[in-house]
């Protein structure tokens, strides 16, 4: 597939194309996953958020995260809109959060150790695609997996270039199978 | 004999020797008496020492570009995961792409100064002295600091090109395949380069103000008309591209020396502009290197005189698509034109305004401020009648043309809606494409990869100049080197933390969301009593915002350089006075020893002055060789999202105690350090996470209790203001209770008492250097 900005190819490795389906694969098999969202999904100023799709998405990523118990980093100015509607997250640059993430001695952001999965969502095209790459040489210890609507060649997995409608579908679709199977894993729990 | 009687030989021994080894040059110093440092003139591996202590602070990180290597026939070589044909692995060769980018930004540099350094000398004699004023005495910090000399005359900076050609070629040829293949000697290699390119930017800048009468530092500079709005359409109009003034220079004196000043308007983009406008006060600056594509759109320009660096290399061909005359001027950028150097000039003339040639290059600057002035007078009237834009109309018309291929939003590199704006543009309502316009910096990208073929960079333009009428700013013309009576006054405040930091805004206009995001920054700051400072399109870019009340910054704010001022230092070769004047602070308040003691000074500026560089839209190899050289003086640098494709950053980690160790020269000991500053080189996504890092990054070790109190009110404040919470790291930078804001009081207490946070003594003398051996443990 085509990277969204097609410049950003780098080489014969490409992303698989996810899909909410095999998202949840991979956070099934993940122990610690950590979930980054940026700024390009918080409103601009004066936006009515009653109607704006990023105020839909940013919804949908809270439930996500809430769903799955995935400890959450803001990054750039990301958190206050996080914080609007009383949820927590962890502000840092994009910057700082991948450094971390590259070493593998580094204990997470909840002391437990080093994150094997990361979720990304609504980080600069351009820096992401930086970013991920920066962990596609150095980080052999995670998987990157990016829910943007853009196709990241440089994670190792990456939602395709898509509408904004699909795009929503998607995310809630990945909300409501991982509550399906947090029931699932309830109920197994409790037989 | 005592361990102190063994030092004291050593260094009059030491001293005999160097005076030996300098007795050729010591014409060049008579005034001079201060002891020879240990490193003159140091070779690539000099510094190898003090460049690697950095690098276990700030630890190299990369983000490739491309998995790939294509620089030799074993390639293409794919790095991921593997290592090339010759070895290299995916980080090295990072390392070693930085180095390159830094090699070529500083051979664009010492390139630049050795052209105007070659023409100043033919117009004024190598005897021409370097006289910068009765409130300048440390004229050239860098020189004297990194060689060992001060300047007297024009003809002493041949020595100093001479030294940085030659290192130059070490390090270049270092990136060859097959050569180094260390991470940190890249890294190593690569801060050299940087010291080079400071080198080579002071010689220029000190050279044009000595030979041009260029302002010699003093406040309260005159403003110069700046905006594309500000030129006289009616006049033949001579438009200047570039770095190098030497062409412009000469232009603006052929019409003073032939009464032609009013008949001719002589205006400029980029670097040339600011620099032009400082040796005559009436040129005019569009703007920045973002308005380039527009203004030759435009049309406006009779003539189009380009120099060096950052220059379209298709200028010529959007010249001749609207009749413009173009005139290349160094042998950096010929464009395939006819050398007409040594031919008469009214057979230039006549030759361009028959359009038997496409343009000239002419490598004389003399030469060239009378052809362009002679074309222009005479082409302008006949281009007058050339229709160049599309009208409102037209415009509406081809948008209708859009295939919708949406490949204008995927190739913008900010993706900009160009989408959205054209499908509007398309029923006839433009306010959407004039919101593109003002934060595009019409790279033409977005029109290159139209599958319509539709003249985008065009029709943005039209919309924009048709409802942006008065595009008229102001920008203090560029003051050059900061007074040393300046720095003594403001030498302790900075030292001791009072004035809580110095930020200069540099670079180019590679900005995510337009250039007033530059001077809402720079206004945070000022009235937080931050010393600011700005170069080069930066400059330009703080004085094209007006507050409400239709003011720019620069008449705003006091041109001093103090709490609360606003300087333009000048170009891109200005920005050798930051560390300059950081320099001189070591110098005139610490009284540290400068001739060549690089060491020391570097390390007396990273523990104690609270400096640092913003770029935010910085894109060229010669910004990657500026960050590269602030670096190595121990200033550190933001650059923007784009800043991430340099590919490497050098980046603290505050989390690893052991790193921020230091040594205190007064106790003895090693003692307990802080993540100050935390970076070397960061990238900020954006300009909100930009203005939180600033103050944490201008804290220092050495601040006094009341400078931190000042520096820590400042973090909070613009923590909670732009990310809307409680900086959570604040506990690292609390050294004791003295240390508190007032102001937040309360709240730090508990946050301190969360953290379980204990107190720890401040060093006395805090340095990253070796003890001297009587004083070690
Ligand atoms: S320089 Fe090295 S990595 Fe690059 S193509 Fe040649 S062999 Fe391959
Ligand atoms: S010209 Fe402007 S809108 Fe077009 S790609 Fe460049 S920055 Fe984007
Ligand atoms: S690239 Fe051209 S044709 Fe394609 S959507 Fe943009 S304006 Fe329309």
């Amino acid at each position: 597939m085509m990277p969204w900005q097609p410049t950003t190819i780098a080489g014969p490795k490409q992303a698989r194309v996810a899909n909410p389906e095999s998202v949840i694969r991979m956070l099934k098999k993940a122990k610690r996953p950590l979930f980054i969202i940026g700024p390009v999904i918080i409103c601009d100023e004066g936006c009515d958020e009653t109607v704006c799709h990023k105020a839909k998405i940013r919804s949908s990523c809270m439930d996500i995260a809430k769903e799955w118990d995935i400890p959450v980093v803001t990054v750039g100015h990301a958190f206050k809109s996080f914080l609007k509607e009383g949820f927590d997250t962890e502000p840092m640059g994009i910057i700082e959060i991948v450094n971390l993430l590259k070493d593998p001695e580094w204990k997470g952001l909840r002391g437990e150790g080093q994150h094997d999965l990361v979720l990304f969502i609504g980080v600069t095209y351009y820096i992401a695609s930086q970013g991920l790459s920066t962990l596609k040489h150095f980080a052999q210890h995670l998987v990157t997996v990016t829910l943007c609507k853009f196709f990241h060649p440089n994670a190792d997995a990456s939602f395709p270039n898509m509408s904004d409608k699909k795009w929503l579908k998607y995310l809630e679709k990945l909300k409501i199978s991982l509550r399906i199977l947090n029931q699932e894993i309830n109920t197994i729990r409790r037989v | 004999m005592t361990l102190k009687g063994i030092k004291e030989l050593q260094n009059e021994i030491w001293m005999i020797k160097n005076l030996k080894a300098n007795f050729g040059e010591l014409r060049l110093n008579r005034n001079w008496d201060e002891p020879m440092g240990p490193t003159s003139k140091p070779n690539v591996t000099d510094l190898r020492a003090w460049d690697f202590k950095l690098l276990s602070r700030f630890e190299p990180f990369y983000a490739p570009f491309c998995d790939m290597c294509c620089m030799c026939t074993f390639g293409k070589c794919d790095l991921l995961g593997k290592k090339g044909a010759c070895g290299i692995n995916a980080d090295a060769q990072q390392a070693r792409t930085f180095l390159l980018s830094c090699c070529i930004g500083t051979a664009a540099h010492t390139a630049h100064a050795h052209h105007l350094l070659k023409h100043l000398i033919e117009k004024k004699g190598e005897n021409f002295p370097i006289d910068l004023g009765m409130n300048i005495d440390i004229e050239a910090p860098i020189m004297r600091t990194v060689i060992g000399e001060k300047p007297g005359k024009l003809g002493d900076f041949r020595k100093v090109l001479d030294y940085c050609e030659e290192q130059l070629t070490y390090l270049l040829s270092a990136t060859h395949t097959g050569q180094e293949g260390n991470i940190l000697d890249f890294e190593s290699k690569t801060f050299h380069a940087g010291m080079i390119d400071e080198l080579s930017k002071e010689v220029c800048d000190i050279s044009q103000i000595a030979a041009y009468g260029m302002p010699k530092g003093e406040e309260d500079v005159p403003l110069i008309e700046l905006g594309l709005g500000v030129v006289d359409k009616e006049k033949p109009v001579i438009l200047c591209i570039g770095h190098n003034v030497a062409p412009g220079a000469e232009i603006v004196d052929y019409t003073n020396d032939k009464g032609l000043y009013n008949e001719v308007e002589v205006c400029g983009i980029c670097c040339s502009a600011i620099d032009i406008s400082r040796r005559d006060k009436n040129a005019k600056i569009i703007g920045p290197l973002s308005k380039q594509l527009e203004f030759i759109r435009s049309g406006i320009a009779d003539v189009i005189v380009v120099d060096e660096q950052c220059i379209r290399t298709d200028v010529l061909e959007e010249a001749l698509k609207n009749n413009s005359t173009v005139i290349v001027t160094t042998d950096n950028a010929c464009y395939g034109l006819p050398d007409r150097t040594n031919e008469d000039a009214d057979k230039t003339v006549s030759d361009l305004i028959e359009r038997r040639i496409d343009g000239a290059l002419i490598l004389d600057a003399e030469k060239v401020g009378e052809i362009a002035v002679k074309t222009a007078l005479r082409i302008s009237k006949d281009r007058r009648n050339i229709k160049i834009l599309p009208d409102l109309k037209e415009v509406t018309k081809y948008a209708e043309d859009c295939i919708k291929c949406r490949m204008c939003e995927r190739t913008c590199p900010n993706s900009f809606p160009v989408f959205d704006a054209i499908q509007d543009a398309g029923e006839g309502q433009f306010s959407k494409l004039l919101e593109v316009y003002e934060i595009c910096y019409s790279c033409g990208k977005c029109e290159e990869s139209c599958k319509a073929d539709l003249p985008l960079v065009s029709m943005l333009t039209k919309v924009g100049g048709h409802y942006l009428k008065n595009q008229n700013y102001r920008i203090r013309q560029g003051r050059g080197p900061i007074q040393d009576v300046e720095i003594r006054k403001v030498g302790r405040p900075i030292v001791f933390g009072e004035i809580p930091g110095i930020i200069a805004f540099v670079g180019c206009t590679n900005y995510p969301k337009g250039g007033e995001e530059i001077a809402k920054m720079a206004e945070e700051f000022l009235k937080r009593n931050y010393i600011v400072v700005a170069t080069g399109c930066s400059a330009m870019s703080i004085g094209e915002y007006k507050d409400k009340e239709g003011i720019t910054l620069y008449e705003k704010y006091e041109d001093v350089f103090g709490a609360g001022g606003l300087v333009n230092l000048g170009s891109c070769v200005s920005n050798a006075h930051v560390s300059g004047a950081c320099i001189k602070i070591a110098n005139i308040f610490a009284k540290k020893p400068l001739r060549a003691n690089y060491e020391e000074i570097a390390d007396y500026i990273l523990n104690r002055i609270g400096a640092c560089g913003v770029a935010f839209g910085a894109y060229s190899q010669k910004a990657s060789a500026i960050t590269a050289g602030i670096n190595r003086w121990g200033i550190p640098a933001i650059v923007g999202p784009h800043g991430t494709k340099f590919k490497r950053l050098l980046l603290g980690r505050k989390d690893k105690k052991e790193s921020w160790k230091v040594n205190d020269l007064r106790s003895g000991e090693v003692v307990e350090g802080e993540p100050s500053p935390e970076h070397l080189l960061y990238a900020a996504e954006t300009k909100e996470e930009v203005i939180a890092l600033i103050p944490k990054i201008c804290i220092r070790v050495n601040d006094t209790p009341k400078g931190r109190q000042t520096k820590l009110t400042n973090y909070i404040d613009l923590h909670q203001k732009y990310i809307e919470t409680f900086p959570n790291d604040l506990h690292l930078f609390v050294r004791n209770r003295n240390d508190i804001p007032i102001t937040y009081r309360k709240q730090v207490t508990e946050f301190l008492e969360s953290k379980g946070w204990k107190p720890k003594e401040a060093p006395f003398e805090p340095s990253l250097m070796d003890f001297k051996k009587e004083e070690g443990r």
